[in-house]
């Protein structure tokens, strides 16, 4: 078995820590509480033989990425890029961040996210997808779509 | 007694997180956050940065009013001067401190406590005549058998990343990979916070252990070790983890966690600590 340490980042509010408690608990709530400080959780996937145990560093809400207490981030074997796909602001620097995120920490993977899918009205889930094609995955933490798949693709980029 | 979760709880404590009081100060912007997040306003997106701003004054702060206070190590004297401490403390590392400090006397009493209930265990009677003829009083008695020092836990963590490479212990514990993780986390932390005076973090106090923090290049070792910490025990730690990292090196095994593991398990049979 290895270990991977997973760290989610992203702006206040996007739903980080709902998006791991899916993961990890497969629970949501509705109550915000902010996360101070961080976070740690862990879960294993398998992925055809391998078992991989995904250490999940959970930090704060920054708008700004550099504002993440560096030492938190050392040592990342992969991040997750959460932004809310109704709230323009949380993606708009995307790709600023993941370039900071790769020269600061190494060429670890990025995997960027959307969530709160299942706010959009029905049907207009492909339409977003290709509107916003810079994001690797559309995903609800409410309603759990695609968070299994997300942590096991990156279990997957991990041990390739 | 304190179950696995709670234990893994206090240390979530000392790490802020989930920590709605910690933000009192500034609960109400707070709650109007919540408010327009939920209703999916705009303006969440105008006051999210005052409210960053606050807070990131608020950690800003904690360093620059009271680093001096923080010596060498976090080792804190609860039973000497828990109030002078208290205050001393308190606003350096925020509520972290203050609540670890109260959970660290709760779970001293909680222990205590239950040595008082196993008062019919045959060790409990013997106590009770031991303490009748000695004239010592019996939680006097219970305290110093607590006291005894020894060590418990030895993880073996990569730096950065926080995974743990390998470990010895005693006794089945909380879950380990968490612990690394969230020991590597509060090293972090303070580290950072206190980044102009150059101190690795030592040691932390946690549950009934104080935990002992040795680094090396690559990786730090974390001793657990209950009862009373002497700095003869420090002492013949470090040797101990210095003849552990030498032998790390020399048979490079330090990714290849079941030889780590049989090196840590062979050094700690053979090693004497003095237990006094
Ligand atoms: N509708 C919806 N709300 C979500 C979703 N994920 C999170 N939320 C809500 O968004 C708010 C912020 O979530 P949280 O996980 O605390 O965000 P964080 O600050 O990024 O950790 C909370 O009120 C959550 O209930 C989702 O997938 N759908
Ligand atoms: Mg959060």
């Amino acid at each position: 078995m290895t270990s991977k340490k997973i760290v989610i980042v992203g702006s206040f509010g996007v739903g980080k820590t709902s998006l791991i408690r899916r993961f990890v608990d497969e629970t949501f709530s509705e109550d915000y509480k902010v996360t101070i400080g961080v976070h740690i959780l862990k879960k294993t996937v398998e992925i055809q033989e391998n078992i991989v145990n995904l250490i999940i560093w959970d930090t704060e809400g920054t708008d700004d990425i550099e504002e993440i207490r560096k030492a938190y981030l050392l040592g990342t074997h992969g991040f997750i890029y959460v932004t809310d796909i109704t709230r323009p602001k949380t993606y708009e620097n995307l790709a600023a961040h993941k370039t900071y995120l790769n020269e600061q920490f190494g060429n670890v993977p990025i995997i960027a996210v959307g969530n709160k899918t299942d706010l959009l009205a029905k049907g207009s889930i492909a339409q977003m997808k290709e509107d916003m094609d810079f994001l690797d995955l559309l995903i609800s933490a409410k309603e759990g779509n695609n968070v299994q798949r997300l942590f096991e693709r990156m279990a997957k980029m991990l041990i390739a | 007694m304190i179950n696995q979760d709670d234990k893994l709880d206090l240390l979530r404590t000392l790490l802020l997180t989930d920590d709605r009081q910690l933000a009192e100060s500034i609960s109400t912007k707070i709650s109007i956050l919540e408010e327009t997040l939920r209703e999916k306003d705009k303006l969440s997106e105008k006051i999210s940065p005052i409210i960053r701003e606050e807070l990131e004054q608020y950690t800003l702060n904690m360093p620059k009013t009271l680093g001096p206070a923080i010596t060498k190590t976090l080792k804190i004297q609860i039973q000497e001067s828990k109030d002078e401490v208290v205050e001393a403390l308190y606003p350096i590392l925020g509520k972290m401190i203050k609540k670890y400090i109260s959970n660290e006397i709760k779970m001293l009493s909680e222990s205590i406590d239950k040595s008082t209930k196993e008062a019919f265990s045959s060790k409990g009677i013997k106590r009770k005549l031991m303490s009748i003829f000695s004239g010592v009083k019996e939680n006097d008695m219970i305290i110093s058998a607590l006291a005894k020092a020894h060590v418990e836990q030895i993880f073996v963590i990569e730096k950065g990343s926080g995974i743990l490479l390998g470990s010895y212990q005693t006794k089945e514990t909380v879950d380990e990979d968490m612990i690394s993780g969230m020991l590597t986390a509060i090293k972090a932390f303070v580290e950072d916070a206190f980044k102009e005076t150059h101190h690795d973090l030592q040691s932390i106090e946690y549950d009934l252990y104080e935990i002992h923090l040795h680094s090396f290049h690559k990786y730090y070792i974390a001793s657990a070790v209950s009862g009373t910490f002497t700095e003869r025990l420090e002492n013949e730690l470090e040797n101990f983890n210095f003849e552990i990292s030498e032998d790390i090196s020399k048979k490079s095994i330090l990714h290849d966690r079941d030889a780590l593991e049989a090196l840590l398990l062979d050094r700690f049979k053979t090693y004497k600590f003095t237990e006094e």
